[in-house]
């Protein structure tokens, strides 16, 4: 069968890519970070989840119009006791999904919630990623849990306009249902490569935590310039799935 | 025609009329017949119109200078022209006609002796041709027999021609089944130019191309092998077959071989790894070829370690090509973040790396997660061997230069605290990478001897820290009973321990597991506390004689389990505490209630009264006699009324509310048994007191034992 594969269009898209970036995953515990991570690299809810102890790893290869792009995905343990050890993994991030439960508004806000200081805990995990992982971080807040709207107890509105305050991309999820659940990774990479397309992010540089893959700098050798255009159009070549090769993801370790 | 037709027509009709008459009449019958004979058919006119022809012709034959007339006159009467033609030559008409009735016989005898004259001579000429032809066939069929004699000869000859043919073309078609075959087995069993070509040359690269090629040889091989297994034994076809695809697989490994080094070179510099397919594909192939594989791999782990290393330490030193991240060097000192920055850095190269391995030997992820457990008891595939031995190696190489500054670090720590929050980073890494990679890596050793070394780092700093407390002794001017700076110093000390440890602890962690954690911290920190509590206050003591070294060391006992209460792994530690305490709080409860008794004059009394043996009744003894048991009584009335019944001085140094109660109700129990004890020897007749009644109920509290019960706002049950 691994004769087979060396010919096909599916394994190429599993192979190559052409950026490498690396994502942060944080936010206060039990928000459900590793159950949206793993909603994201397997397609299904986690069952039974427990604390993660210390930070978990974990990657994907995703296609934003004909760019390829694999994540590297770093979990990290919400839980103030991990704080130092998680806080190592934020060096040189791209990107950070910063996640809160929208049910839980006293895991976000201090005690005041209605305060100038609400979201002030969500204000501190923010400081904290902008601080230690790239200058270009992109930052994305995700409403975990959109499942249980009964229970909610964070507005769209209040977090969006906080998002909008701290420029920093929103939008809610479930990690139960799978709602929503590509589009914070999507988002990340979409931004990131268009401020590379700007030139404001340079992947040549370490620590921007984004890196050429195989594809891309073949493609520059050869043509010597970088173009995004089919970012916006996405005009793709069909491909050929071969659907029992094709996991959503893989991991190491 | 028409010159008789008309008088036919009205004879008709009359004949008609006598028709009835005439009818047996013969010769009516046959003038009838004659007359009803029309000549107007076909036949008669042809005949007539010969005739007139014929004698057309006889005159223009006779007169040539009558013809112009002749036709004027044609055109001028058609029907009389024609019906007159041989006998209208000249002059009158009808003439000709006449001659020709005339001569009818003869010119028509004359005319057929003339056709037969003509006939003769005509068929005499088809005689003698006749004659001729019958030569002819005569001659043909000679001919014919010749040919037909010659045509068996033939046909004799090439029926063997045929057959030979037929031969020759069975023994074609077998050649040709034999050539198909032939071509199929070559097909089949050799390798064509380009597959050769594929194999062998530089020129093609390692691809599709070249791996067909030998997917091809290894068939070839397969088959041939499984022919020569055959009875007949290996041919000379098969073992030459053998042999060329032998040599031409060899140079294919050779090509994957050297293709594979020099890739591992080129990507083995790259921090970014990717595995191509062609590679995980060579790679695979290679396998069949171990020493090859092993001499490829190891060039690449040569690589790997060194391009890992010089990263690790342009992270350390240099940081980003533009100084962003910042070196990891920069906050060396901050200890914990400069050993969490090196030791994530290193998890982080072991997830990609590991990533790079299962794309290399085309290893299926197991969707495991970095952290989470990974059986390492099975036996492991040949592929996971190579990765972890891979792994081992490129990681192990970062060791030197982490373990050098993360002992630097250990050793340059003064805070016996900040030393234990290394041990226990350390102590997670170990962990995760115990089962990341598992007990026998390299870094996992590594980190095993550091975090050894920053424990035995971390129990120095905690043993001489009680050395100092042991050291340090009490003031000796200090008259208080609290617990001295150094026991809080180093119960602050001990509680920021005891809340990294709390932080340390995994969830599933059974509590037996808690305990046994931190037993060893409680043996080196708990127990000297105590002992120096104890041992400095007795030394005190000698000094100072009035110093209060019971309430002091209780003092310090319940600060002590103060605060070890909140942490439930030390239970050990707060129940050899409690220990102490309870043996302390009962020699102080016997201290104290030997001084009430004393303070109340009760003292001499009741030892009298216990030790007394009965030998000689009470009174006479002289601490017992009526005189002194009256003063006593009174005394012990007197300190009823006095403070000390409610509350006492000394006791209420004792940091513990609780146990001043209790010490002291403790005490008080014990007197009123004491009281109860001296009515009941001052009743007794033996003891031979006169109005014994009168003696005790003369002070306070009157011989009623239950009146002492109410003072003390106690009850006797002890409640
Ligand atoms: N209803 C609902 N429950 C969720 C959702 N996501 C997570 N949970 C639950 O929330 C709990 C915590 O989820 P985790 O993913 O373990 O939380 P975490 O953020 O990784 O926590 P730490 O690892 O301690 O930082 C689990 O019991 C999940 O079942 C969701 O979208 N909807
Ligand atoms: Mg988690």
């Amino acid at each position: 069968m691994p004769f087979n594969d060396y010919e096909t269009d599916a394994t190429e898209l599993l192979e190559t890519y052409d950026f490498l970036m690396k994502y942060i995953v944080i936010g206060e515990a039990g928000t459900g970070k590793s159950c949206l991570l793993h909603h994201f690299t397997h397609n299904s809810f986690k069952d039974h989840s427990q604390h993660t102890i210390g930070v978990e790893f974990s990657s994907r290869t995703i296609r934003l119009g004909e760019k390829r792009i694999k994540l590297q995905l770093w979990d990290t343990a919400g839980q103030e006791r991990f704080r130092s050890v998680t806080r190592s993994y934020y060096r040189g991030a791209a990107g950070a999904i910063l996640v809160y439960d929208i049910t839980k508004l006293s895991l976000i806000a201090s005690s005041f919630p209605s305060s100038r200081e609400s979201f002030q805990k969500l204000s501190r995990w923010l400081a904290d990623a902008r601080a230690l992982a790239s200058s270009h971080l992109v930052v994305v807040l995700v409403g975990n849990k959109s499942d249980r709207e009964e229970e909610r107890e964070v507005e769209w509105a209040e977090a969006s306009r906080w998002a909008a305050e701290n420029d920093v991309h929103f939008l809610e999820a479930s990690s139960l249902t799978g709602d929503n659940v590509e589009a914070p990774f999507m988002l990340a990479a979409r931004s990131i490569l268009l401020s590379i397309e700007s030139g404001a992010l340079d992947p040549e540089k370490a620590g921007s935590g984004v890196s050429y893959g195989d594809r891309a700098l073949r493609r520059v050798n050869s043509s010597s310039r970088l173009s995004f255009g089919s970012l916006s159009r996405g005009q793709r070549r069909p491909v050929k799935l071969k659907v029992k090769n094709w996991v959503p993801g893989s991991q190491c370790c | 025609m028409s010159l008789s037709q008309t008088p036919s027509s009205s004879s008709v009709n009359e004949r008609k009329t006598s028709w009835t008459f005439q009818a047996r009449n013969p010769v009516s019958l046959r003038l009838y017949k004659v007359l009803g004979t029309t000549f107007d058919d076909e036949a008669t006119r042809e005949s007539l119109a010969t005739l007139s022809e014929l004698y057309a012709k006889s005159v223009t034959a006779k007169g040539k200078e009558t013809q112009r007339i002749d036709t004027e006159e044609d055109g001028d009467d058609e029907t009389s022209a024609k019906v007159d033609g041989p006998f209208f030559v000249e002059g009158v008409p009808g003439e000709s006609a006449a001659r020709a009735r005339k001569n009818l016989r003869r010119d028509m005898e004359m005319k057929l002796t003339e056709g037969s004259q003509h006939f003769l001579k005509v068929l005499s000429e088809v005689d003698e041709k006749l004659v001729a032809l019958q030569t002819h066939v005569a001659a043909m069929r000679t001919s014919c027999d010749e040919a037909e004699k010659q045509l068996q000869l033939t046909d004799e000859a090439s029926k063997s021609l045929l057959e030979r043919a037929g031969n020759l073309r069975e023994e074609r078609q077998e050649v040709e089944v034999k050539k198909s075959i032939v071509s199929l087995f070559l097909s089949r069993f050799t390798l064509n130019e380009e597959e050769t070509e594929a194999m062998v040359s530089r020129d093609v690269p390692v691809g599709k191309r070249f791996f067909d090629a030998m997917d091809k040889t290894e068939r070839i091989r397969e088959d041939c092998r499984v022919l020569m297994a055959g009875e007949e034994g290996p041919t000379k076809a098969g073992l030459d077959i053998m042999t060329s695809t032998s040599s031409h697989l060899e140079q294919s490994y050779e090509k994957i071989f050297r293709w594979c080094s020099h890739e591992f070179l080129q990507i083995g510099r790259d921090s970014q790894l990717e595995v191509s397919v062609t590679m995980r594909e060579a790679v695979r192939r290679l396998r069949k070829r171990p020493e090859l594989l092993t001499e490829a791999l190891t060039s690449l782990s040569q690589t790997r370690q060194n391009t890992l290393q010089t990263s690790f330490l342009n992270a350390l030193t240099r940081g980003g090509p533009s100084g962003l991240p910042r070196p990891i060097e920069l906050h060396a000192h901050d200890p914990m973040r400069y050993i969490g920055d090196m030791l994530a850095w290193v998890h982080q190269a072991i997830a990609a790396e590991r990533e790079f391995l299962e794309g290399l030997f085309g290893l299926k992820s197991d969707r495991r997660m970095v952290g989470s457990v990974r059986a390492f008891g099975e036996k492991p595939s040949e592929e996971e061997e190579w990765i972890r031995e891979l792994m081992d190696l490129a990681v192990g190489r970062l060791c030197v230069p982490m373990k050098i500054r993360v002992q630097q670090t250990i050793k340059s720590q003064e805070s016996s605290i900040t030393s234990y929050r290394i041990v226990n980073l350390l102590q997670f890494y170990l962990h995760t990478m115990q089962n990341t990679i598992g007990k026998d890596a390299i870094l996992s050793k590594a980190l095993e001897e550091l975090t050894e070394m920053a424990y035995k780092s971390f129990y120095d700093s905690i043993e001489a820290q009680c050395r100092g407390l042991l050291r340090a002794g009490l003031e000796l001017d200090d008259s208080s009973v609290t617990p001295p700076i150094p026991i809080l110093d180093h119960a602050q000390v001990l509680r920021e321990i005891m809340s990294v440890y709390q932080s340390s602890i995994l969830e599933d962690a059974s509590t037996s597991d808690q305990i046994a954690g931190f037993r060893k911290i409680a043996d080196v920190m708990v127990n000297p506390a105590v002992e120096m509590c104890i041992i400095s206050a007795e030394e005190k003591k000698k000094v100072r004689h009035k110093w209060d070294m019971e309430v002091f060391v209780l003092n310090c006992l319940t600060y002590l389990l103060s605060v070890l209460e909140p942490f439930d792994f030390t239970s050990e530690a707060q129940k050899s505490i409690q220990g102490i305490l309870d043996t302390r709080v009962e020699q102080l409860t016997d201290d104290h209630y030997h001084n009430i008794m004393v303070d109340a004059g009760l003292d001499e009394v009741a030892t009298t009264c216990e030790k007394h043996d009965n030998s000689e009744p009470l009174s006479h003894i002289p601490s017992t006699e009526p005189s002194q048991l009256q003063i006593a009584l009174g005394n012990f009335s007197q300190w009823l009324s006095g403070p000390e019944v409610v509350h006492s001085t000394r006791l209420s140094s004792l940091s513990l509310q609780r146990l001043h109660n209790k010490i002291h109700h403790t005490a008080l129990t014990r007197m009123a048994k004491a009281y109860e004890m001296i009515c009941e020897q001052v009743r007794r007749k033996e003891n031979r007191y006169e109005a014994a009644s009168t003696l005790l109920g003369s002070e306070r509290p009157f011989g009623q034992v239950a009146l002492l019960w109410q003072i003390f706002g106690l009850r006797e049950d002890g409640l």
